[in-house]
């Protein structure tokens, strides 16, 4: 491994900034082309094995911010991110779709994207479900995942198992074949390096090309990097914000995009809790706009879901292992926007719902609800203030009555579309193959150029694109003789 | 097709002078299978009108009330069916929903279990599922309870109280019909049409809501099925036309069938905006919560909305062949009105 240590003074051919599904591709991409690549990513480098996944001590160490990230709005939505080597895909649900080919299309239609061709991305898709062994889980799924099958076989919807990237051997729990398992070993055998813990402030801009990146070390220390090129790979809050510290207009950080979900908590008669793993199946009956599945379950965060009606809820707490937790997640027509504020470390998130999203979570909350009650569930607690305990169908009408968003705690983990990729330069902060309008030398490549939502679980889609477009810039010929 | 009962001998129709249920009675009374019909009015006058229909039995009752179920199902015995389409829309005070959709369905189930009915078909609504939450969404035959205003909760109610007297023995099945059209309208159908004829029917927002229509003898149809189909026992079926329609295909559909009719159509110009839409729902909210009930509100209101059901479940398991679409339905009922002498 050639983890290397953040110095004052650096250089690379090309700078790699983030080391999740985009950077780590780009990177193994570019070092096999034989580029000379240094990643840079802000967190740590944590083997997986040595913090239990899903748990509070995972949030507090490879999640920004301890987990707690708030789009504002009405609702406000909480947010996650990754910040460690492999990004998001330490601490996701490991759950692979491909690009789905209806998305692909339209697009290439909408943001004028030129030379996207499906074929090409779905033949990159299958490399990469061959380098993270995607697929089903071998045996019978947990009991949680089971509920999902089972309320939707009784209602006659719609639902499958996702595949997932783990790797299972003998009855053994599965390893998931995550970015420091996978793109980014392979990078460094090709050559990358990666340095950790290091965060780059700015891009240093000489009219369209960047010179340098201003860097904080670990000890605090200010330094340097100089580079030929330069991919940003933060992710779709901190590319844009990097771009908008380094003063690169265009639109940059006007559209994120999420999969605003809404939850609940059931409990059913059996012991069910599953506290280290997330359910495989999926309800997709009313796919896109509405898709349900299972959400991590551990104590702490069954606690967190029945807070919202805590007065009336609490009491299910001491029973939390017959409880799992479920979402109802939404593609959504609201926007946000990144915003960088000087002297803030962080950007400001906003994003707003509009009046068709609410209506969609409160169908899907509500929708959710009767699929648990078929499952078998004796109490269903939704989370929004003043929700009501299900037990019965008319208890969903009166959950219905008193539920609007505002009052829900709503929160996402997809974040995209915040420098989407186009030739129209009027949506487009980044052209067809990720360079961003207006510069020379920085590229984007992460989830920021999927120029809207994809409806869904959009790591394969990320990491499809992202190795596209670095083929294209490897086949380029720049930084050769 | 499913398994299917022969006629039973007596069948019961409830709410009998009403549009679905003229319509069931003209096909009862056409059908030799079906050897004695047994009606329930409302009043004397409705019992005149539906005697002149052929040959029938009247009780004349309401349905709100505890007795009226008991003395409908006397002597009926148990080789009957009931047909429990009786039930109130459009009240002035909005607890006369309560007093005959909800409670008069629970009086009906419980004389009907008590009887040892073959079958009850109970006639719900769309209005206990609320509105699609987008122009694309469709109900599926099962969705969580979300009722529209006083009339979804008391349609709501009313289907509760047939499932829990399921679970306690009786054989019944629910048939749940969206926005009916055809002969036999009441004439809250005909200020539609006159509407639309004077070009003054309001399009809220963009006119691209769906609409699950079903035509009167569709719905027989359906009603029929789930009469006669002995799996259907338990369940609850969407009995609408094969697909939704948009408002501005409605809109054009029923101008193009008054004017095929020999009708003068003027060009639909009312286009409202769809915060127009929302402002009157909040005011039906307000003035339902206020105990009354007024109509235009409340049809401008949910005209804001997408109502659309998916029939599937209806076709796969009674069999349920829709025959009839909007244009063809439309035109057969403004020549249904021309002939009874109804002003358009």
């Amino acid at each position: 491994m050639t983890i290397v240590p953040a110095t004052p003074r650096m250089d690379a051919d090309v700078l790699v900034i983030g080391s999740g599904a985009g950077g780590a591709t780009t990177a193994a991409v570019l070092a096999e082309a034989g580029l000379d690549v240094l990643v840079v990513e802000e967190g740590e480098w944590i083997e997986q094995g040595s913090i239990v996944p899903f748990s509070l001590e995972q949030m507090d160490r490879q999640y920004r911010a301890g987990g707690v990230t708030v789009a504002l709005g009405l609702p406000s939505i909480a947010y996650t991110e990754g910040r460690c080597a492999g990004g998001g895909t330490e601490i996701n649900s490991g759950l692979y779709r491909r690009p789905p080919a209806d998305v692909i299309e339209r697009w290439t239609r909408d943001f004028d994207i030129a030379d996207l061709d499906y074929d090409e991305v779905v033949s990159i898709a299958g490399d990469v479900e061959e380098a993270l062994d995607v697929g089903v889980v071998p045996g019978p799924s947990t009991a949680p995942s089971d509920v999902l099958r089972r309320g939707a076989e009784r209602l006659g919807w719609q639902h499958s198992e996702i595949p997932r990237w783990m790797k299972y051997t003998n009855g053994g729990s599965g390893q998931r074949q995550s970015m420091t398992r996978t793109y980014l070993p392979r990078a460094m055998a090709a050559g990358a390096r990666i340095a950790t813990g290091c965060r780059i402030d700015s891009l240093e801009m000489g009219g369209r090309t960047a010179r340098s990146a201003s860097t904080t070390l670990p000890d605090g220390r200010r330094g340097t990097i100089r580079f030929g090129d330069v991919f940003v790979c933060g992710g779709a809050i901190q590319s844009p914000a990097l771009l908008q510290r380094s003063r690169i207009d265009g639109p940059i950080g006007r559209s994120l995009a999420v999969h605003p979900t809404v939850k609940l908590a059931a409990r059913f008669a059996d012991e069910l809790n599953v506290p280290d793993d997330v359910a495989v199946h999926q309800v997709k009956e009313f796919a896109p706009e509405l898709s349900f599945g299972g959400s991590a379950s551990q104590p702490g965060l069954v606690a967190l879901a029945l807070s919202d009606q805590w007065a009336t809820f609490s009491k299910a707490i001491t029973d939390w292992r017959r409880i799992s937790l479920y979402y109802a997640a939404i593609t959504s027509e609201g926007r946000g926007r990144v915003r960088t504020v000087r002297g803030l470390h962080d950007p400001i998130v906003t994003y707003g719902l509009t009046r068709r999203d609410r209506a969609l979570l409160g169908s899907g909350l509500a929708r959710l609800t009767l699929l648990m009650l078929e499952a078998g569930a004796e109490e269903v607690y939704p989370s929004f203030r003043g929700a009501p305990i299900v037990r019965a169908p008319k208890d969903v009408a009166t959950m219905n009555g008193s539920f609007s968003a505002s009052k829900a705690s709503v929160m996402t983990v997809h974040l995209c579309s915040t420098i989407p990729m186009g030739q129209d330069r009027a949506q487009c902060g980044a052209d067809s193959f990720g360079r961003v309008h207006g510069t020379d030398n920085v590229w984007v490549n992460d989830a920021s150029l999927l120029p809207t939502a994809p409806g869904v679980n959009p790591q394969g889609t990320v990491m499809a694109l992202a190795i596209r477009n670095a083929r294209r810039f490897a086949a380029s010929g720049r930084h050769r003789g | 097709m499913a398994e299917q009962f022969a006629a039973p001998r007596t069948t019961v129709v409830t709410g009998a002078g009403g549009w679905l249920g003229r319509g069931l009675v003209h096909r009862f009374l056409h059908d030799p299978a079906r050897r004695h019909v047994k009606l329930l009015a409302h009043s004397t006058a409705e019992a005149h009108a539906l005697a002149s229909l052929g040959d029938v039995e009247i009780v004349i009752g309401d349905i709100g009330r505890p007795d009226t179920a008991r003395r409908l199902l006397h002597g009926a015995g148990t080789d009957c069916d009931v047909i429990h389409t009786a039930g109130i829309i459009h009240p002035r005070l909005t607890r006369e929903f309560f007093e005959i959709n909800a409670n008069g369905t629970r009086h009906l189930v419980e004389a009907a279990g008590g009887h040892r009915v073959r079958r009850l078909v109970h006639v719900s609504s769309n209005s206990p599922f609320g509105t699609n939450p987008h122009a694309n969404d469709t109900f599926r035959a099962n969705e969580p309870y979300n009722p529209y205003y006083g009339y979804g909760v008391s349609k709501m109610q009313a289907e509760l109280a047939v499932f829990e007297a399921i679970d306690r023995g009786l054989d019944a099945t629910i048939v749940r019909p969206p926005w009916f059209y055809g002969p036999f309208q009441p004439p809250r159908q005909t200020v539609f049409f006159r509407m639309i004829r004077a070009g003054r029917f309001p399009v809220v927002g963009d006119g691209e809501q769906r609409r699950s229509m079903v035509y009167i003898d569709n719905l027989v149809d359906g009603v029929v099925a789930a009469e006669l189909t002995p799996a259907a026992s338990g369940n609850a079926y969407w009995i609408a036309d094969r697909r939704p329609y948009t408002v501005n295909e409605i809109v054009e559909t029923v101008g193009r069938a008054l004017a095929d009719e020999g009708l003068e159509v003027k060009p639909n110009n009312v286009h409202v905006p769809a915060i127009a839409g929302r402002t009157a729902e909040f005011g039906d909210r307000i003035v339902q919560r206020l105990g009354r009930y007024q109509q235009q509100l409340h049809v401008l209101g949910e005209m804001n909305h997408t109502i659309a059901c998916d029939i599937s479940r209806a076709m796969n398991e009674l069999g349920y062949d829709p025959r009839v679409e909007l244009y063809d339905g439309m035109r057969a009922s403004v020549r249904w009105c021309l002939d009874e002498g109804v002003e358009l």
